[in-house]
C-alpha cells in the first residue's frame, strides 16, 4: 500500500476500502480472542475458510476474525450480518449447517441460538442478549467491526481521522484543555486526571519526551488491558500519537506483558502496517510531526505494572519501584518527561478528540466520566468483558448483566478492583461503579476486575488468596509492603487455621493501616485493602474463625469436618468410589461414614454426592 | 558559590545547601529522625521507610521518606506527629522481629520506641537494607553483588552465585552491614530472641526532647550519619 502523505490521502484511502466491501452480500464475524481461541475458535475459523472455498463464496461472503466480544463463557462466538444472528458455543463441526443453511438460505440454526438463563428464552440477535443489551459498549463495541491485524478494516471506521483532525485543525494546547475538559481519569488504578499529566508533561523542562503505554495487565481474574489490544491495537496506537503530539514526544513505548502472546503479535502487527501506510514516523500526515512506537515485553512480573517500576524495567533496569517524590512526568523514563497511561485511558483519546469533551463528559458522573470496561467474573450466570457507564450501581452490573447467581446460593459479596482492591458486600450493591465512591467504601474500580462471591465463598480465604498474591509479586523493597504483607499472611493463616485470638484482629488493622501509609509505591499502599475491607465488612467472619473455630462457608479446611447425612444417604457407594484416601466405610446398600482420621477434606465425595447428604460441618 | 533554601522541620527554620535531602538536612541541624538504610554519599532508595516524615503541601500531609525527598525553598516538614511516631515504631517492629540479632536494628527498635513485640521473631541473617549493594554498585561502581528474587525471595547474592570477579575484597559492604554488630548480650539463640532493652535507660531523657539528636549510641551500629557530623 502506498505512502499516506496527506489527510486528503487518508480520506481517498477510506473510500476505497468501503466501496470494495460492498462487494461482500454477508459477513460472518468471529471472535478470536483468547477466550474463544480457547474454546476452539482457530479451528472453526479454518472450517469456515475451507467451507467457503468449497462451496465457492469467497467473494460474497466475509470472513471476519475480530478480538474479544466480551461474552467469552460463550465462546465461540459468531455474530451473522446482516441479521445481528448470534451463535453461540459454535464448534467446527456446525460450520457447514451454518453456511449452507444461514449464509445461503438465510435460515437461522435454532440449536446454536443463545438461551438466556434468567428468562430460558431463546434469543436470536445479539442486541437482544440482556448480558450486552445492559452494557453500554462503546470501545468493545468496536472490536467487532474489525480484524485487529487490518489497518484498512481500522480505517474504514473512521479510525486515525482523530490524528487527522488534531494535526490540521487543533493546537497543542487545545487537545489538552479537550482531554482535560472531557474529564478522563486513568483507567489502570489510580484514577488520576488524563488532561492534568498531559499539562504538567508538556509543561516540564526538556525537549525529549516520551509516552509510554502500560499494558502489563496482572491482576487475577482482568483481562480488560488484554482485549483492547487484541481487538483494537490501532485504536490504542492512535491515542498514543495524539498524547505524543499534545506533549511533545516523538518516542513511544507499548510494554506489554509476554504471557499475552496475541497482545504482543498484535500490536507488532500493528505498528508495522502503521509504518508501511506512513503513519508512524517522520512528518505523519504531512505535517511537522514525527513519532514512532516500540513495543517491550515484560517478563510477568506484577510489581511492573507501577510506572515507575515499568520505566526502570525498559531502561533495562530491576523492575523495582523508586520513591516518586519527583513525578515521572517531570523526570520518567531516562530521567526525561514520561507521559504514562494504561491501554483503557489511550484507547478513550481518539473518541474525545473526534466527538468533543462534552460528549465524552455527557456520560458518566460527577468525578468520573465515560464508560469503564469490567472483568465480571466468579459466581454468576454471565461471565464476561463488560462495558458500561461509569456511576452503574453494583447490582446492575451483578444482576442485570451477570444475571445473577450462577449455582442458586445468594450472592454475598464483590471484591472489585484486583488484589488492590476490596470486598464489597451485598448491602453496599448500590454503589456506583465510580472511582470516588469505591474508594470511599474502602475498595477501588481499580484497573476494572470485577469477582462476585457467594455463600460458599469464605472471606477469610479471599484475604488470605489475596495477601498471598501480594506476597509473591511484591518486590521486596520496602519494609512495610515486604515484612508487613508476610506478617498479615502469618495472621490471617493462623485465623484460618483455628489458631487465631482476638486481639489479632486489631493488630491486622493496626498493620493494614501502617502499610498503607507507608509502603514504597502504590501497589504496596494499597496491598493491604483485600484485608481490611473485608474486616470492615465481614468481621462477623474471622470472629467466628477465632472465637467457634468455625468457618461459615465450610472453606477452611483445619475448621471442617465431612460427615455423611444418614437420612439423605442412598447408600449408592458414589462417594466411596470417589474418594482418593479411602477415608469412607460401608457397603453398596449398607449405611456409609467418613472416617475422620483419614479424611483430608478435599471433598470430592460432596461434588459427587447426587442427594446432597455429604454435610460440612 | 552554594545555593541555600530554607525549609521548615518540625516549625523550626533551617537553611539547607540546595540540592540536600531532607533528612541530611535535618541530622545537620541536630534534629534526629531515626533511619537504618541510609548510607552517606551514596543515593538512597527509601527501603527501611524509618526515616519518614509528613510532608504538608496546601494544607495536605503526605507521609513519604526524608532521604529520597530533597529539600525545596519553603517545604514544611514534621518529622515527630503522634501518628509518625505510631507508624515507624510499627516498621520498627517489623524490622526487630526479624532480625533480633543485631544491634543496629535493637538499637533503632529503642530508638523509635518499640516496647513490645507482637509477632513471632525470625531471626534472619538480613534485612535487605541494601547498603552492601549500594556501596558495592553505587560508592565503587562495582556490581560484585546485587539483589536477587523477588518480595520473601529477595536476597543478595554475586552473580549466579559464585564470587565475582568484581570484587576486590575491599569489605567496605561488611563495615555497612547492620547485621554484622550483635546485641551487647551476645547473639540470641533460636528460641530466645527477645527486645534487648538495655539501652532503655538511654533514652528517657530524650523523651522530655524528642525529635532532638543527644548524641546517644543507639546509631553505632549502624554508623548514624549524625555521629559523622560529631565526630567520634
Amino acid at each position: 500500500m502506498a505512502k499516506i502523505h496527506a489527510i486528503s490521502d487518508l480520506e481517498e484511502l477510506r473510500e476505497k476500502i468501503v466501496d470494495d466491501r460492498k462487494q461482500f452480500e454477508k459477513t460472518i464475524i468471529l471472535c478470536g480472542g483468547t477466550g474463544c481461541k480457547a474454546s476452539r475458535a482457530q479451528a472453526v475459523i479454518d472450517a469456515i475458510e475451507n467451507e467457503l472455498a468449497e462451496q465457492g463464496m469467497e467473494k460474497r461472503v466475509l470472513m471476519r476474525t475480530t478480538g474479544c466480544h466480551g461474552f467469552c463463557e460463550q465462546g465461540s462466538l459468531m455474530v451473522i450480518e446482516p441479521g445481528n444472528i448470534f451463535y453461540c458455543h459454535v464448534l467446527p463441526e456446525d460450520i457447514h449447517e451454518i453456511i449452507t443453511k444461514t449464509i445461503r438460505e438465510g435460515e437461522v440454526v435454532e440449536r446454536l441460538l443463545y438461551t438466556d438463563p434468567v428468562s430460558g428464552k431463546v434469543i436470536q440477535t445479539e442486541a437482544e442478549i440482556p448480558f450486552y443489551k445492559a452494557q453500554d459498549r462503546y470501545l468493545l463495541a468496536q472490536n467487532r467491526q474489525i480484524d485487529p491485524c487490518s489497518i484498512e478494516d481500522y480505517i474504514a471506521i473512521g479510525g486515525y481521522s482523530s490524528i487527522g483532525k488534531t494535526l490540521s485543525d487543533i493546537s497543542q494546547k487545545s487537545v489538552i484543555r479537550e482531554i482535560e475538559n472531557s474529564g478522563l481519569r486513568g483507567r489502570g488504578g489510580g484514577g488520576f486526571p488524563t488532561g492534568r499529566k498531559w499539562a504538567e508533561c508538556r509543561e516540564a523542562p526538556g525537549d525529549e519526551k516520551y509516552v509510554i503505554c502500560n499494558a502489563d495487565e496482572g491482576d487475577p481474574g482482568a483481562y480488560m488491558d488484554r482485549c483492547l489490544l487484541e481487538g483494537n491495537p490501532h485504536l490504542v496506537l492512535e491515542g498514543m500519537m495524539i498524547g505524543a503530539w499534545a506533549i511533545g514526544a516523538q518516542q513511544g513505548y507499548v510494554y506489554v506483558r509476554n504471557e499475552y502472546p496475541l497482545a504482543v503479535k498484535h500490536i507488532r502487527v500493528a505498528v508495522q502496517q502503521a509504518r508501511e501506510l506512513g503513519l508512524l514516523g517522520n512528518n505523519i500526515l504531512g505535517s511537522s510531526f514525527s513519532f514512532d512506537v516500540s513495543i517491550a515485553r515484560g517478563g510477568g512480573a506484577f510489581v511492573c505494572g507501577e510506572s515507575t517500576a515499568l520505566m526502570a524495567s525498559l531502561e533495562g533496569k530491576v523492575g523495582e519501584p523508586r520513591p516518586k517524590d519527583v513525578h515521572t512526568v517531570l523526570e520518567g523514563l531516562w530521567n526525561k518527561p514520561t507521559t504514562l497511561n494504561n491501554v483503557e485511558t489511550w484507547a478513550n483519546v481518539p473518541s474525545i478528540i473526534q466527538n468533543g469533551a462534552s460528549w465524552f463528559g455527557f456520560k458518566g458522573v460527577k468525578g468520573s466520566k465515560g464508560t469503564k470496561i469490567l472483568a465480571l467474573t466468579g459466581h454468576v450466570k454471565n461471565t464476561g468483558l463488560v462495558e458500561v457507564e461509569m456511576g452503574t450501581p453494583i447490582k446492575t452490573v451483578v444482576f442485570d448483566i451477570g444475571g445473577g447467581a450462577a449455582n442458586g446460593k445468594p450472592i454475598k459479596a464483590v471484591q472489585t478492583g484486583g488484589p488492590s482492591g476490596g470486598c464489597l458486600p451485598a448491602d453496599k450493591f448500590y454503589l456506583p461503579v465510580d472511582f470516588d465512591s469505591l474508594a470511599e467504601a474502602g475498595s477501588m474500580v481499580g484497573s476494572g476486575g470485577m469477582v462476585v462471591m457467594d455463600e460458599s465463598t469464605c472471606m477469610v480465604d479471599v484475604a488470605k488468596y489475596f495477601l498471598k498474591f501480594l506476597q509473591d509479586e511484591s518486590c521486596g523493597k520496602c519494609v512495610p509492603c515486604r515484612l508487613g504483607i508476610d506478617r498479615m499472611l502469618e495472621i490471617v493463616t493462623k485465623i484460618s487455621e483455628g489458631r487465631g485470638v482476638s486481639e489479632e484482629i486489631s493488630l491486622l488493622e493496626e498493620l493494614g493501616a501502617t502499610v498503607t501509609q507507608t509502603a514504597l509505591c502504590g501497589l504496596g499502599k494499597t496491598a493491604a485493602n483485600p484485608v481490611l475491607s473485608t474486616l470492615t465488612y465481614f468481621r462477623d467472619e474471622y470472629e467466628k474463625h477465632i472465637n467457634e473455630k468455625k468457618c461459615p462457608a465450610g472453606v477452611c479446611h483445619e475448621l471442617i469436618t465431612y460427615m455423611i447425612d444418614s437420612e439423605k444417604c442412598t447408600y449408592c457407594g458414589l462417594c466411596k468410589k470417589a474418594c482418593p484416601h479411602d477415608a469412607i466405610t460401608g457397603e453398596k446398600k449398607d449405611i456409609h461414614a467418613i472416617v475422620l482420621d483419614q479424611c483430608r477434606k478435599c471433598g470430592i465425595c460432596r461434588s459427587e454426592c447426587k442427594f446432597d447428604a455429604i454435610q460440612v460441618n | 558559590m552554594n545555593q541555600y533554601v530554607t525549609i521548615s522541620v518540625d516549625g523550626m527554620s533551617i537553611d539547607v545547601p540546595k540540592g540536600l535531602s531532607v533528612l541530611d538536612a535535618a541530622l545537620g541541624h541536630g534534629i534526629c529522625i531515626p533511619h537504618l538504610c541510609r548510607v552517606p554519599y551514596i543515593s538512597d532508595i527509601g527501603a527501611c521507610r524509618l526515616c519518614i516524615v509528613e510532608h504538608v503541601k496546601n494544607g495536605r500531609s503526605k507521609i513519604t521518606t526524608s532521604c529520597t525527598l530533597i529539600a525545596k525553598e519553603g517545604m514544611v516538614i514534621l518529622s515527630n506527629t503522634e501518628k509518625i511516631i505510631k507508624l515507624r515504631r510499627n516498621i520498627a517492629e517489623l524490622l526487630v522481629t526479624e532480625a533480633p540479632n543485631s544491634r543496629a536494628v535493637q538499637d533503632v527498635a529503642m530508638r523509635c520506641g518499640v516496647k513490645e513485640v507482637r509477632y513471632s521473631f525470625r531471626n534472619s541473617d538480613c534485612i535487605l537494607c541494601g547498603r552492601c549493594v549500594r556501596s558495592c554498585t553505587g560508592l565503587f561502581g562495582e556490581k560484585a553483588i546485587g539483589f536477587v528474587g523477588r518480595g520473601k525471595d529477595r536476597r543478595v547474592e554475586s552473580p549466579f552465585e559464585i564470587k565475582s570477579q568484581l570484587c576486590n575484597e575491599c569489605g567496605r559492604c561488611i563495615d555497612l552491614c547492620p547485621m554484622t554488630v550483635v546485641p551487647c548480650d551476645g547473639p540470641m539463640m533460636p528460641g530466645e530472641e527477645r527486645l534487648c532493652g538495655n539501652c532503655e535507660s538511654k533514652m528517657s531523657f530524650a523523651e522530655e526532647i524528642p525529635g532532638f539528636c543527644i548524641a546517644c549510641d543507639l546509631g553505632e551500629g549502624f554508623q548514624c550519619e549524625r555521629r559523622l557530623f560529631l565526630g567520634p
